[in-house]
């Protein structure tokens, strides 16, 4: 499948006379009263095959330590405590897996670039209202990436000038008072990191709360693991700041997660999200509002 | 009750109790002071039910396709369910129903079979026009009181609810292809194309559904996936909306004015 090819039953859908829009009915009034016409439905999507184990991975290298696996941020630990045994960890590392990102930046960049087709097959002017997801299929090595959104056209507005639709995650009131605030949506800016974390021994005991066998007392920072959800927020947002080109972000949704993949091995992994906006206009000043109070 | 206009004695007997003034409806407070401020009037809370057995189809394991017979009874079960709240809504001489709630629900005694239940508000308008779709029938709607007045605001009214579906079996990877993409980070263009293509179909017979009753569109789309009880491999597409259409000329919307919430 090709990014420039809409698959035959999309084409038909889109050819069809009745517009559908995933709008709500407040969004879609509002949309109507900025003089946006919703054209269709439009949609994207991508399966990607999800490979932890893939080329610059730990794995296939030769379990050396204090490397940076595939690339980017890496940090590694070194036990205090001289040789124990065996088990003791006596080495940790912090690492960018960005061969996960990558995975992730092609899945959502497919399945957008077959939202923005879709939106140019309707002839839109942009895409209001989008909502992404991306979620586990039959298991964790398998994930669809799903956009949605509504393609408008701007009445007596001429479309963009390179034939690519805008697109923001905004609709209703929240796109008309950005619009009123003087900016314009360009398109959407995501990116997602991912830091794994090998703990190293003194990570491993603060973490299980058995610091006080190697002379630990009271609360202590657990600082690999503070430093490994510095680092992929910060990761997240320099690759959405290499999105914008000099524009604004406006909406920035981050999110946070972590998973366990085994004793003293976990991957924290961070998305954000959010319109890039450039401004068009001066602010025009907003009514004071009303203050309210509910009567139920 | 094996036509879908035959009504239960107990519907019947309800209906004539609501005919005679006493209304029910599951609207809310605020639904029904917004219902009634656009025009129309509640006349009572009407449903409609079909269990339906869903037959055997045979699947291929490494193979993606639509799975007809289910993709079939999945839609005849909801039309039945709905045609029998279309008629509880006729018989009240309903113009439409609001707040239409479509369900499935599954049973211990009964293997492959399922109870679909549409309910919702029957309402007349009160100025007399007649607000009923091309078919002749009520209009449905899954709008709330609040989302039925901000429609008819916009020079929009509905005309049904439209749905499309579409059941779907997703093949499985084969040994082969599972060992060529091993390691790698690749897109799996066989699940792209069938999940692209099953949501497709769902979303193209939910806007044929509008282009019968000549709406000018559908607003509030959902896209519903469930595997019922047929496995993660096997899932069921369902394209859900409103269909409206523009009947007033342009229509100047109020402008919304900002607030400041002063509650807690």
């Amino acid at each position: 499948m090709t990014d420039d090819a809409l698959p035959e039953a999309a084409q038909r859908r889109l050819a069809s006379g009745a517009f559908s829009s995933g709008l709500t009915i407040p969004d879609f009034s509002a949309c109507l009263a900025m003089g946006l016409r919703p054209v269709g439905l439009v949609q994207g999507f991508c399966v990607m095959k999800w490979s932890w184990y893939g080329a610059g991975s730990p794995y296939l290298q030769a379990s050396t330590p204090y490397s940076s696996g595939g690339g980017g941020y890496a940090e590694s630990y070194r036990c205090p405590h001289g040789f124990v045994s065996g088990d003791h960890r006596s080495w940790g590392q912090n690492y960018e897996q960005t061969w996960v990102e990558a995975a992730w930046a092609q899945g959502f960049g497919s399945a957008y670039a077959r939202l923005v087709d879709e939106a140019v097959a309707t002839g839109a002017h942009g895409v209001i209202g989008v909502v992404d997801t991306a979620r586990h299929l039959s298991d964790l090595a398998v994930t669809e990436f799903h956009i949605l959104g509504t393609a408008v056209v701007v009445e007596e507005g001429s479309p963009p000038p390179d034939g690519r639709p805008w697109t923001t995650y905004l609709a209703g009131q929240r796109l008309a008072k950005l619009i009123e605030a003087g900016f314009m949506p360009v398109a959407l800016a995501a990116a997602m990191s991912s830091v794994r974390v090998w703990a190293y021994c003194m990570t491993d005991y603060l973490m299980e709360g058995r610091n006080f066998t190697w002379g630990g007392a009271g609360a202590q920072e657990v600082d690999q693991v503070v430093r490994a959800h510095m680092a992929v927020r910060q990761l997240a947002r320099a690759q959405v700041r290499g999105q914008l080109g000099g524009d604004a972000l406006h909406g920035a949704r981050l999110t946070t997660s972590h998973r366990e993949l085994g004793e003293g091995d976990e991957v924290v992994e961070c998305t954000l999200r959010g319109t890039r906006v450039r401004r068009f206009k001066d602010f025009d000043p907003v009514e004071p509002p009303m203050p309210t109070v509910r009567l139920s | 009750m094996s036509q879908p206009d035959d009504l239960p004695k107990d519907a019947e007997r309800r209906l004539e109790q609501l005919e005679h003034g006493l209304f029910t409806s599951d609207l809310s407070v605020n639904e029904f002071l917004l219902v009634k401020e656009v025009g129309f009037h509640p006349l009572g809370f009407v449903m409609g039910s079909s269990i339906y057995h869903t037959g055997i189809q045979m699947r291929k394991w490494g193979q993606s396709q639509e799975l007809a017979k289910l993709t079939e009874a999945m839609y005849n079960a909801r039309e039945l369910a709905m045609t029998r709240m279309e008629e509880e809504a006729t018989e009240l001489g309903a113009d439409g129903v609001v707040g239409v709630r479509l369900d499935v629900n599954y049973y211990e005694w009964g293997n492959d079979a399922a109870e679909f239940i549409a309910m919702g508000t029957a309402v007349k308008a009160e100025d007399g026009n007649s607000y009923r779709n091309k078919l002749g029938k009520p209009f449905t709607s899954d709008l709330s009181g609040q989302d039925f007045w901000t429609i008819m605001q916009t020079g929009y009214v509905p005309r049904g609810l439209v749905m499309g579906t579409c059941v779907y079996h997703i093949a499985h990877r084969g040994l082969g292809q599972a060992l060529g993409s091993a390691g790698q980070n690749v897109e799996l263009p066989n699940f792209t194309q069938a999940l692209y293509e099953a949501r497709e179909l769902a979303m193209t017979r939910m806007q044929d559904e509008a282009n019968e009753l000549d709406a000018n569109g559908i607003v509030g789309v959902r896209l519903e996936e469930k595997s019922h009880q047929w496995g993660s491999h096997t899932i069921e597409f369902l394209a859900l909306g409103t269909a409206v259409s523009k009947v007033a000329g342009d229509v100047t919307l109020p402008r919304p004015i900002t607030i400041i919430s002063l509650d807690n």
